[in-house]
């Protein structure tokens, strides 16, 4: 990884309305989980692990500050021509995409997961969290990894990375995968919840996943390393659009 | 000199080229940007010329390693360009986006190119660059808060803050102020005295006349005149050139018109006269003595031909 383009993106990342945006969407299941304790509060696990952490966080919430950072990170740079200053060096094309995959994973974890222990540690406030809260901080870190793979190869193999990742986002994992039970092994969000699942010691009845855990932990293992793969051959044959 | 069809007038090509483009095309779908372009260059400057559209980017980009080319080599140093991110160690670019990072500083955007070169002194390559440029008194402002003109010049040290052998630059000049141009212009001609091979692009024949030893005219795509500057310029020079003159007799302008050899034809139009020659300078100085021998007064004395892209076509179906 480069140390100097990790540095310039997470300056790049330092701006006002992006943390704005990103301080807004993390501050969402925190708010839920504080209106849901405000109310009855009866079925406390099946509600934080099916509708808080995983309908909330893990299918909105966390694509959605992946998809912010992820597809920022290098597309806005070769959107806004500064990309050139990054290509036009004796870089190797994978430390570029290890550097701007890295910080923008930190970022989003920096921001993701504090709001997802916060807003389960309030949902489950009064009974023991039989591994829910843990399971689903270390499902969300994994998905943190997953997604930003996905959007960084978006922002370098198509100008319209926003738009292909908001049909991802809400037309394969919202809808698709929940659909059509075969498309569970291309699922980031499925990868999540097999985790979640697998560490959570919650009765099936309350909270259960497509996939186990460790072929979760394989598929999302494989999913992150083509992500990365397939954006450092992008990049490596990377063309400037405009012409004279 | 070579143009299209081969006229054959000064230069020879150089000994040892670091530039060698090697029958390229690059097509957009059914557009062909670059028609089957060919040639080498060694240090020195060498200005490409154009009109806006002909296809001096897509060279540009495609010898920067930006663009790979449908068909045909480009080398630099006997390798291809085309993914080959190791030539930029040897190769400093200046594109003509004027994209820059604005929450950087002067000083921390030339430093963040020398470190991406992996220089072993990058503040001190930094601080030479900047003041190569004569940026040093703004190296502490934001990049952003930058005029054009010290845009284009923070680009060029960051270009030259791994002092390359190689410099690209895409209408550099863009933006600049005379004086700054004047400036950029010397900092070339060093660079190129150094033993640099230097290519830059322009649309401004003032440009490339001032600063290019050779010149590669591009129009529509293709070659059509490669080489020493002052044998091209005589091509363009020397070329028949059009006149509209209005005067208080168009008539018997035009028969005193006529009697000069410098002219060799004179329409009379409705109420105005169009005017031939093939010696530009001696007509523009011709033609006013004439009138007032004459005792005519002239009223409209207008070239008609002089825009770049009439002299490029003149060039082309020559």
């Amino acid at each position: 990884m480069n140390a100097t383009i990790f540095a310039l993106t997470l300056r790049q990342f330092a701006g006002w309305r992006r943390f704005l945006l990103m301080i807004g969407l993390v501050l969402v299941p925190g708010a839920v989980a504080i209106i849901y304790r405000l109310g009855g509060h009866v079925d406390q696990h099946d509600w934080t692990a099916n509708i808080l952490l995983n309908g909330i966080v893990v299918t909105t919430i966390l694509p959605l500050a992946c998809l912010i950072l992820g597809t920022s990170a290098f597309g806005s740079e070769i959107e806004d021509g500064t990309a050139i200053y990054i290509l036009a060096k004796p870089v190797p094309r994978r430390e570029i995409i290890a550097a701007k995959f890295v910080a923008s994973a930190l970022v989003v974890a920096v921001f993701v997961l504090p709001a997802t222990t916060v807003a389960g540690l309030v949902a489950l406030q009064g009974v023991s969290e039989q591994g829910v809260i843990t399971g689903f901080a270390i499902a969300t870190l994994v998905g943190v990894l997953g997604y930003t793979a996905i959007f960084v190869l978006l922002s370098v193999a198509t100008s319209h990375a926003l738009l292909f990742g908001l049909a991802y986002v809400f037309i394969w994992e919202g809808l698709i995968t929940e659909l059509f039970s075969g498309t569970r092994y291309l699922s980031v969000r499925q990868y999540c919840l097999g985790i979640a699942d697998f560490i959570t010691t919650v009765s099936d009845q309350e909270f259960e996943a497509k996939l186990g855990g460790p072929e979760s932990l394989i598929l999302a293992t494989l999913a992150v390393a083509a992500a990365l793969v397939l954006a450092v051959r992008r990049l490596e044959a990377f063309e400037l659009t405009d012409r004279d | 000199m070579k143009t299209e069809s081969q006229t054959q007038a000064t230069e020879a090509p150089p000994p040892t080229p670091t530039i060698e483009v090697l029958d390229v095309s690059r097509w957009y779908g059914n557009v062909v940007a670059v028609n089957d372009v060919s040639f080498s260059l060694g240090p020195g400057i060498t200005g490409m010329l154009g009109p806006n559209g002909a296809g001096k980017s897509t060279i540009l980009h495609m010898a920067a390693g930006f663009l790979r080319p449908s068909k045909g080599t480009v080398r630099i140093a006997g390798r291809s360009t085309w993914r080959n991110h190791e030539m930029y160690r040897t190769v400093g670019l200046v594109m003509e986006k004027e994209a820059v990072y604005p929450f950087l500083s002067g000083y921390q955007f030339v430093l963040f190119n020398a470190k991406l070169y992996g220089l072993s002194d990058p503040a001190g390559a930094t601080r030479r660059a900047l003041h190569t440029v004569d940026m040093g008194a703004a190296q502490d402002r934001r990049v952003g808060g930058y005029s054009k003109g010290m845009k284009q010049r923070i680009k060029v040290a960051a270009a030259i803050v791994h002092d390359p052998q190689v410099l690209l630059l895409d209408e550099p000049f863009n933006g600049t102020d005379p004086a700054q141009r004047l400036q950029m212009m010397d900092l070339l001609r060093r660079m190129a005295d150094e033993g640099r091979t230097i290519v830059f692009s322009s649309h401004i024949l003032d440009e490339v006349e001032r600063l290019a030893q050779n010149v590669l005219v591009i129009v529509a795509g293709r070659l059509v005149a490669f080489g020493d500057f002052r044998a091209i310029r005589r091509l363009m020079t020397d070329r028949p050139h059009t006149f509209t003159l209005r005067s208080s007799d168009n008539r018997r302008l035009a028969v005193a018109l006529v009697a000069d050899e410098s002219i060799f034809g004179v329409e009379l139009c409705d109420d105005y006269l169009t005017v031939r020659t093939s010696r530009f300078a001696d007509f523009t100085r011709a033609a006013p003595r004439i009138a007032k021998r004459e005792n005519i007064t002239m009223q409209e004395f207008l070239p008609t031909d002089e825009s770049l892209e009439s002299v490029f076509s003149y060039l082309v179906n020559r």
